[in-house]
């Protein structure tokens, strides 16, 4: 049984986060791994949104939420986060744009800051696919459509009608069943 | 050469209650009491109780932030394939349910405690080992800490599990903190750092507020030692006076990107909204039984009259 590390705090993550990390067995090890995620999450904030293959993208959407997460909880003068984000950032400007202008877009966030789409599986290919890495409040249009269902579309529009007269002649078949003795007279 | 003290570790169960207890005390250097403070846990040790109030206006009650630091037993396992939120509530009842009948204090790694416990094999009934505790771990009921002392030049640690219903008494006789998390390297260091004598007597706080942190620099006796704590980073010893080459290998062995992966920390610890969930159930029941004890406490020498 293993006691929880208590020497830093960090915001609950609103993604789904798998138990085990993905291995990314590079020339390199281990630090390879970390340095292509660098480079994942690097591009991920400097264009808002990336197109690149599934694993990677999940992997990259953790360590992007967490990073983004404790610059919100700890503000630019916090040395750890800056630490963090000067390691994960490859240009440094980038640290400027998380913390000027990422962090007040997400402050008030419910929801997690990324998101990730499946993108196109093309045969032959990379069997896991790839996927369309985002940051939420990006300024290009959207990946998938807002509503899901529109009111006024035609099958709706007829649907609706159909409804409302199975309801009426319901209505009315109880009235005639309720007063036989009243149509009599 | 040196002759290599052999280690003697029990469980609390099979501590042999023979030993005949060190008069002569070979006490440590002076501690020193002033109080040393690192950027994070100044600003976590607020002391007061807040209650934040809710966009409804109700108030919620939020447990002072040091808490997880006094209890951090209270926190489950992070390990994600063990989590069971409903395990975990019925384990803190049965914790908060052991505490209210046994006062389980703060302490930290590096205090000297004395732990009291019922064994049917020795003449009064009961075995008490006093030491400083080196290392705490696991998670709720089966929380442990291990205490170590040297005993007739013999070295004895005994691992002790907090909610054991055998323990009858657990003291703290100084509370302070160490530089480090893990004191083990006591194993390889000199003996007159673990020694405490049976006979110490519990020391009164100066500040209340403040746990103190002992700078002590721990001497260690010449290699071959249990770990290799050139690679370990470790504050409380002093200089370890290595070859070159064993630096050098610690170097290539070391792994430095481990400080900023991000998911890793992250899985190995529980975040702040479900801490604060977890010690804003149970803080409240801690303070009240706290509170009955310090009355209970104050009330028992004036009773007696």
């Amino acid at each position: 049984m293993n006691q929880a590390d208590l020497s830093k705090l960090v915001s609950a993550l609103r993604i789904a986060v798998k138990p085990k990390p993905r291995l990314f067995a590079s020339p390199e090890g281990p630090a390879g791994r970390l340095r292509k995620l660098k480079a994942t999450v690097t591009a991920l904030v400097k264009y808002e949104r990336i197109e690149l293959n599934y694993p990677r993208a999940e992997e990259a959407q953790g360590y992007a939420e967490r990073l983004i997460s404790d610059a919100i909880r700890n503000g630019d003068c916090h040395k750890h986060t800056m630490e963090m984000a000067d390691y994960w950032l490859d240009e440094k400007q980038l640290i400027h744009k998380l913390f000027k202008v990422l962090v007040p877009r997400f402050k008030e966030y419910n929801s997690s800051y990324t998101k990730l789409v499946l993108g196109p599986k093309t045969y032959p290919g990379y069997y896991a696919g790839t996927a369309i890495l985002e940051l939420k409040g990006n300024p290009f249009p959207a990946l998938q459509p807002a509503t899901q269902n529109y009111h006024y579309w035609l099958h709706n529009v007829l649907l609706d009608e159909a409804k409302r007269e199975f309801r009426v002649a319901k209505a009315e078949s109880n009235t005639n069943l309720s007063e036989p003795v009243a149509s009599k007279n | 050469m040196l002759r290599r003290v052999v280690l003697q570790t029990f469980r609390q169960g099979l501590a042999q209650s023979f030993f005949k207890r060190n008069a002569a005390s070979l006490s440590e250097s002076a501690v020193t009491q002033h109080p040393i403070e690192t950027s994070e846990e100044a600003s976590e040790k607020s002391g007061s109780k807040q209650k934040n109030g809710d966009e409804s206006g109700n108030t919620v009650v939020v447990a002072p932030p040091e808490f997880r630091f006094m209890y951090p037993e209270f926190l489950p396992d992070p390990t994600m394939e063990r989590r069971n939120k409903l395990k975990e509530k019925l384990e803190r009842m049965d914790m908060l349910q052991r505490r209210s009948i046994i006062e389980i204090p703060e302490f930290y790694t590096g205090s000297i405690m004395a732990v009291t416990v019922a064994d049917s094999n020795s003449p009064n009934k009961f075995a008490r080992f006093v030491g400083i505790c080196i290392q705490r771990g696991g998670s709720g009921l089966q929380a442990w800490f291990i205490l170590r002392n040297v005993v007739d030049r013999q070295g004895v640690e005994i691992l002790y599990e907090m909610y054991c219903p055998l323990i009858q008494k657990i003291e703290v006789l100084r509370l302070e903190r160490r530089l480090d998390e893990s004191l083990l390297y006591l194993r390889d260091a000199l003996p007159e750092y673990s020694t405490f004598p049976f006979e110490m007597e519990a020391e009164r706080r100066l500040n209340n507020s403040v746990v103190p942190i002992n700078p002590i620099k721990v001497k260690l006796r010449p290699r071959p030692w249990l770990e290799r704590w050139e690679r370990q980073n470790l504050q409380g010893v002093e200089d370890l006076n290595l070859p070159q080459r064993y630096y050098d290998r610690a170097k290539e062995v070391a792994k430095p990107w481990e400080k900023y992966d991000l998911m890793l920390q992250y899985r190995k610890t529980i975040p702040a909204e479900e801490q604060e969930k977890i010690y804003a159930e149970v803080h409240s029941q801690l303070q009240q039984q706290d509170l009955k004890r310090k009355i209970k406490r104050r009330r028992g020498p004036s009773s007696e009259q």
